[in-house]
């Protein structure tokens, strides 16, 4: 398929799927309660797909490859981390995540 | 006091009454106000959504398609990445899809305060939806028992929400391609779900289903289609539910 129209197509589904998945309770089950058990289940939702997008973007590769050599992303990800535990902002989250990144890259 | 719902949900009136009786009400103008500092909270996270869109080598209207259309910045950058890594259309809506799961949880809290509200309202503020404007609108209905000032609350802070999302994203877009590689910004991306994703981290359950899932997504790498994210994220989910029931039965002994 073309690309351009892969992309297209992308965005109307997510987008719709989204829309849809937004309206549920409010509009089309309006008058279900939600089922105990999809109830616990959505509260990790966040939790384990955020984790999921987040590990190959910091562990890039094969894990192999990255426990002998010293990857600085995973260590400022961790500094990162326990900022964003504290903190909650989004800003300080990036600000000391790119600086500690920054500051080992230019340590070598 | 029903003005805006009167107008909304007749078919006869013109839009441009509808928006000055919008900006003249004070619930709505409250709403947009108040989003505004939250606007500074998502900046980077718009930012982040423009460049990983022209990373995937988006042009700049699909850019725009993909943050008015989708308009939920984990669903926009997962999309991104997965184009970019050449994954299958299908697999790359499903696991959009899980992703976007959350909002039946939003959906759900949402509903009763929404349930005396004309049908235009409730679909409109749906579009709307975002972890911030659920936060705020929560707020606001528990706050004061009007559900109609509250629509009209909900709808200006999620407008403004909105807005500042198109703005971020397409100035990230374009800004993006301006800074140099050697910056690492590819690397504010995971920041930003980092600080998402964190601050969740406070029960067992919780944590469990995000070790789970990373080491998950980590262990199925050799799948193919990027078929690891959805599954690493079905596991982790499942994982958090099981040890959700088990501290359930513990503390009731």
């Amino acid at each position: 398929m073309d690309a351009t129209l892969k992309l297209w197509v992308v965005i109307f589904a997510v987008g719709l799927l989204n829309y849809l998945s937004r309206l549920s309770f409010i509009a089309v089950f309006a008058r279900r309660s939600m089922p105990p058990l999809l109830a616990r289940a959505l509260k990790f939702v966040p939790a384990a797909m955020l984790m999921a997008l987040i590990l190959p973007m910091i562990v890039a590769g094969p894990m192999a490859g990255n426990v002998v050599a010293f990857n600085p992303k995973i260590a400022a990800a961790v500094i990162a981390g326990v900022v964003a535990f504290f903190t909650r902002s989004s800003l300080w989250t990036i600000g000391t995540g790119m600086t500690a990144l920054w500051l080992m890259q230019a340590m070598g | 006091m029903a003005h805006a719902f009167t107008s909304a949900g007749a078919k006869t009136s013109p839009t441009g009454s509808l928006v000055r009786r919008l900006l003249a009400s004070s619930d709505f103008r409250a709403g947009f106000a108040e989003m505004l500092p939250a606007c500074v909270g998502i900046a980077p996270f718009g930012l982040v959504c423009g460049v990983g869109a022209a990373a995937a080598g988006a042009s700049w209207v699909a850019a725009l398609g993909m943050s008015v259309i989708i308009f939920s910045g984990a669903a926009q950058v997962l999309a991104a990445q997965m184009l970019a890594a050449g994954a299958p259309l299908v697999v790359i809506v499903l696991t959009c899809f899980v992703l976007g799961l959350r909002f039946l949880m939003y959906s759900a809290a949402m509903a009763p305060y929404l349930k005396a509200l004309p049908g235009r309202w409730q679909q409109a503020l749906a579009f709307l939806l975002t972890d911030q404007a659920f936060a705020a609108a929560i707020r606001r209905f528990n706050a004061k028992d009007d559900p109609h000032g509250g629509a009209r609350h909900f709808l200006g802070s999620g407008m403004a929400l909105w807005l500042c999302w198109q703005i971020t994203n397409m100035v990230g877009y374009f800004a993006g391609n301006l800074i140099p590689a050697s910056w690492s910004l590819d690397f504010a991306v995971p920041l930003v779900f980092l600080a998402l994703v964190a601050p969740l981290l406070r029960d067992t359950p919780t944590i469990l289903a995000a070790v789970v899932a990373g080491v998950a997504v980590i262990a199925l790498e050799g799948l193919p289609m990027k078929l690891n994210l959805i599954a690493a994220g079905v596991i982790g989910i499942v994982a958090g539910t099981i040890a959700d029931f088990a501290r359930e039965r513990w503390t009731r002994r």
